[in-house]
């Protein structure tokens, strides 16, 4: 027959060891191709970097958390009260503690100038010139996008023009976004880079893609305008608001095509056509 | 009874020790001004506090299940600007439902119960000091903390109903009732949140002057516990951090009712200058939320291990740098925010450096089991289960800490459960850990261990169950704050996940009522505490129960630090701070 405290310890162990088995499923789990268990499948360029970077954080926090676990619970159980036993009397080991001061500063400053590193690269990097710019405007509860038109330039946009009848704020003396079009679906070629000029009307809104691994608040009062990423992948996604912005929130997302380069360009072109209203009139309802 | 040291209030309050035979039932336990009673006082509102806000994340847990689903039972009671007709959570309602329950549980459970609880009732006992330094502010500031906890929840009645923009309650969305429909409640939440801060600055000064002045002769700061430690660098917190959501909070309030434009998009107002005043404050309000925690469980291993501590002094360094970076760590809060690229990576530097006292704690709690003599107490059990759920609190914020993950990971459930294994996993088993701890010295009586064992199993499994997957549901990009996540494609093959959270959710919440029963049955019934159950070593175990008005009938006199336990060539294996140490014995220098 165990002690009560022996009992009490075991009880815990095999609590901690339940816990762990459970994560371990979970971790299992993440190897299947269904995406129950981890991340949506990557489907632009800088999310590729950015999943290396998850991975590597992973694999390093992973193996920070089994080590320490296990030598904790090794000491739970070794160092439970027993009979006759008497604790170490040792007030601390200064060596040590320089140890596991170094040794963590050292891996977060690493850590950090990697990340750093690729915060640069994906977000701040230089557009390659052939990026396509792309205007988005939020709203209390949805998006509206403009195109460039036939003149592939957005032209001049100023937030204090946005209004009802210029809800992107578009400069009207700027010629080149006389030809803009609007719609309510973000359409995407494949393999080309997309910049986003980001507005918004009233508050705080966001542009977030998981499977483009981005999100960028929307401030109202500013143009953001050095969110960029590359679609990889064809397919829908959907472009969700995650900034809560009021009862409606839940709900506030847009469709996000991503199609090949020709499907892409006869979109544009019969858009560009039917384009009869300029863009900046009321947020576009259809396709 | 001898002066401690000479000090105006101190004699005051020997003074009103000498009435105490006199005080009539409404000084004595109304308006009383014994820190012992304002910390009880502290307790039970603050313990009333943790279910409303436990009730509200029932709510928001049973939206996120059953988006739609009629509340069973109670739904058709529920006022109309949060359930439908039918009695389904509405959106709007919902956003009210989690707006609410972060409030509450952040400013009315989780800093009441580390530093209105602990706080009071610890820092005169373990100094061996009489009373606080100005024991009128004190009962002021539990007054002050109970009117805000009215105020935040009187929204509840008005016809539009709770706040719904979220505890962080970012402008523009906060500041126009246009935009958020609830103009009387997000003005009771900044007017709460005044007067909650109001209580905190006031607690805040006095636990500071407290500590300062008032120990005991041989109390040197180094001699000093670790959560009297924890607790004077959370009030330096308190006292530099608060001042500036009070003013954020006055701000709001005129935006939204007189018209002003700070935090506007227009009339040169900057929607981004409140997050900044917001997290200058939040985030040291998240050490705020931890620190004492780590005090009061460094204390409880120690014990429990029949260890002293290991690095006293280096868990000191490691907690006072944990205060001074808290204050340059805000702006990771906002990486994606819109705000400057090149500061986002300066905060990113910053707040990789903060983790590193943060590991270095961990490294010392594992040091100080190493080695020990390990009695399994259910107080201990939480103190321990605190150091690991701690450490997957700490390496999952590695993640929002680079900036690139933060692009993907920012406002999903990631962040969710980070917070969670944090604040819950960490604050609230630290908390649950010390009441089980301290409650003998509170209440005279002894809890059960056998209904704490049974408590702590059940909140340690269901903890887990609940927070651990929410990381899953993160990396799948599920958003914070939406009341339904069937509206969106990736999300919909989660919903299982969703549904067996929230049914552990409700679990934890049961979990709670063994606590209840064991704590008050107990309070009456329990077996009686004999002065110093866990034989422990610090000042606090040195008084009798009911501790009288003024706690000491002579002032102690402090040897040595406090963690002497398992001296060599002793008899006992803990030497009292108040007993030096025999000749024979010779003490290791920390």
């Amino acid at each position: 027959m165990l002690k009560q405290s022996s009992r009490t310890s075991l009880a815990f162990l095999a609590m901690v060891v339940l816990l762990l088995i459970a994560s371990g499923v979970c971790g299992r789990a993440a190897v299947r191709t269904s995406d129950l268990w981890w991340m949506p499948e990557v489907a632009s360029k800088g999310g590729v970097l950015i999943d290396k970077l998850t991975y590597f954080i992973y694999y390093l926090t992973g193996a920070v958390f089994v080590l320490t676990q296990v030598v904790y619970i090794y000491f739970l159980v070794k160092y439970r009260s027993r009979k006759g036993a008497k604790a170490t009397y040792s007030h601390g080991n200064n060596r040590l503690e320089l140890l596991w001061t170094g040794i963590p500063t050292a891996i977060f400053i690493g850590l950090w100038g990697y990340s750093n590193h690729l915060w640069w690269d994906v977000l701040h990097a230089p557009t390659p010139p052939d990026t396509m710019e792309v205007g988005v405007l939020a709203y209390q509860f949805g998006f509206s996008f403009q195109y460039p038109g036939a003149d592939g330039k957005l032209g001049q946009s100023d937030v204090k023009l946005i209004g009802n009848d210029n809800i992107f704020g578009n400069d009207p003396n700027d010629p080149a976004t006389k030809d803009n079009f609007q719609s309510s679906v973000l359409e995407l070629p494949i393999n080309k880079p997309v910049r986003v000029r980001l507005n918004s009307r009233d508050v705080i809104h966001a542009f977030y893609v998981p499977q483009f691994r981005v999100y960028q608040d929307i401030v109202p009062g500013r143009t953001i305008d050095w969110v960029w990423f590359t679609p990889t992948r064809l397919g829908s996604y959907q472009l969700a608001c995650n900034q809560l912005c009021g009862s409606g929130h839940y709900n506030m997302k847009a469709q996000i095509e991503v199609v090949t380069q020709e499907d892409f360009d006869k979109w544009y072109k019969e858009k560009a056509a039917a384009a009869v209203i300029p863009a900046g009139n009321a947020p576009a309802q259809s396709k | 009874m001898s002066q401690t040291i000479a000090h105006p209030e101190a004699s005051e309050v020997e003074s009103s020790h000498g009435h105490h035979a006199e005080l009539s039932f409404f000084r004595k336990y109304i308006w009383s001004e014994d820190h012992k009673t304002i910390a009880i006082q502290y307790l039970f509102t603050s313990l009333f506090f943790l279910l409303v806000g436990g009730l509200l994340a029932m709510g928001v847990r049973y939206q996120l299940a059953f988006p739609g689903v009629p509340v069973p039972i109670i739904g058709s009671f529920l006022p109309s600007w949060l359930v439908t007709s039918a009695g389904a959570i509405q959106p709007g309602g919902y956003n009210a439902l989690f707006t609410m329950h972060a409030t509450v549980m952040v400013f009315l459970v989780i800093m009441p119960l580390l530093i209105g609880v602990f706080g009071n009732f610890l820092i005169p006992l373990k100094i061996g000091a009489p009373d606080m330094a100005f024991p009128f502010f004190n009962a002021l500031s539990y007054w002050l903390f109970l009117l805000s906890g009215i105020i935040l929840l009187s929204s509840f009645f008005a016809p539009t109903g709770f706040p719904a923009s979220g505890w962080t309650s970012y402008a523009p969305l906060s500041s126009h009732a246009q935009y958020n429909g609830t103009q009387i409640g997000q003005s009771c939440w900044c007017v709460g949140l005044f007067v909650n801060g109001l209580a905190s600055i006031a607690g805040a000064a006095n636990y500071i002057t407290t500590v300062i002045n008032m120990r005991a002769p041989g109390m040197k700061m180094f001699r000093l516990p670790l959560p009297i430690w924890a607790l004077l660098i959370t009030a330096f917190l308190l006292l530099l951090a608060v001042p500036v959501l009070s003013a954020a909070a006055a701000m709001l309030f005129c935006d939204l009712n007189f018209g002003t434009s700070f935090f506007s998009s227009s009339n040169y107002g900057q929607p981004l200058l409140w997050q900044h005043l917001f997290w200058f404050f939040g985030h040291p309000e998240v050490y705020i939320m931890i620190v004492p925690a780590m005090g009061l469980v460094s204390e409880i291993i120690s014990v429990n291990s029949r260890k002293p501590i290991f690095g006293y002094k280096a868990m000191v360094f490691a907690m006072v740098a944990i205060g001074v970076l808290g204050f340059i760590v805000w702006g990771h809060h906002m990486f994606v925010s819109g705000m400057n690229l090149l500061l986002s990576a300066t905060f990113s530097f910053s707040t990789m450096v903060i983790a590193v006292p943060s590991a270095i704690k961990t490294f010392n709690w594992m040091g100080t089991v190493w080695g020990g003599s390990i009695k399994y107490t259910t107080a201990m059990c939480f103190a321990l289960a605190f150091v690991s759920m701690f450490v997957i609190g700490g390496l999952s914020g590695i993640y929002m800490a680079a900036t690139p993950v933060d692009l993907f990971i920012h406002h999903t459930y990631f962040i969710v459960a980070h917070i969670h294994y944090v604040l819950f996993g960490g604050s609230l088993f630290g908390v649950f850990g010390a009441i089980y701890f301290w409650f003998p010295k509170m209440f005279g009586r002894m809890m059960n261990e056998t209904w704490g064992k049974i408590h702590f199993a059940l909140a340690f499994i269901f903890f887990n169950c609940t927070f651990f997957p929410m990381h899953n549901l993160g990396l799948n990009g599920m958003m914070r704050r939406i009341a339904d996540p069937t509206q969106y494609e990736h999300l919909r093959s989660q919903q299982p996940v969703n549904i067996f959270i929230t049914l552990s959710a409700f679990a934890l919440g049961l979990s709670t009522i063994p606590f209840l029963i064991n704590f008050f049955y107990s309070m009456f019934k329990g077996p009686k505490a004999p002065i110093n159950p866990w034989k422990s070593t610090t000042l606090e175990w040195t008084v009798p129960w009911p501790t009288p008005h003024g706690n000491f009938e002579t002032t102690p006199t402090v040897y040595h630090g406090p963690y002497e336990y398992s001296v060599p060539g002793m008899e006992e294996d803990y030497l009292p701070q108040n007993q030096p140490a025999p000749d024979t014995v010779r003490l290791a220098a920390h």
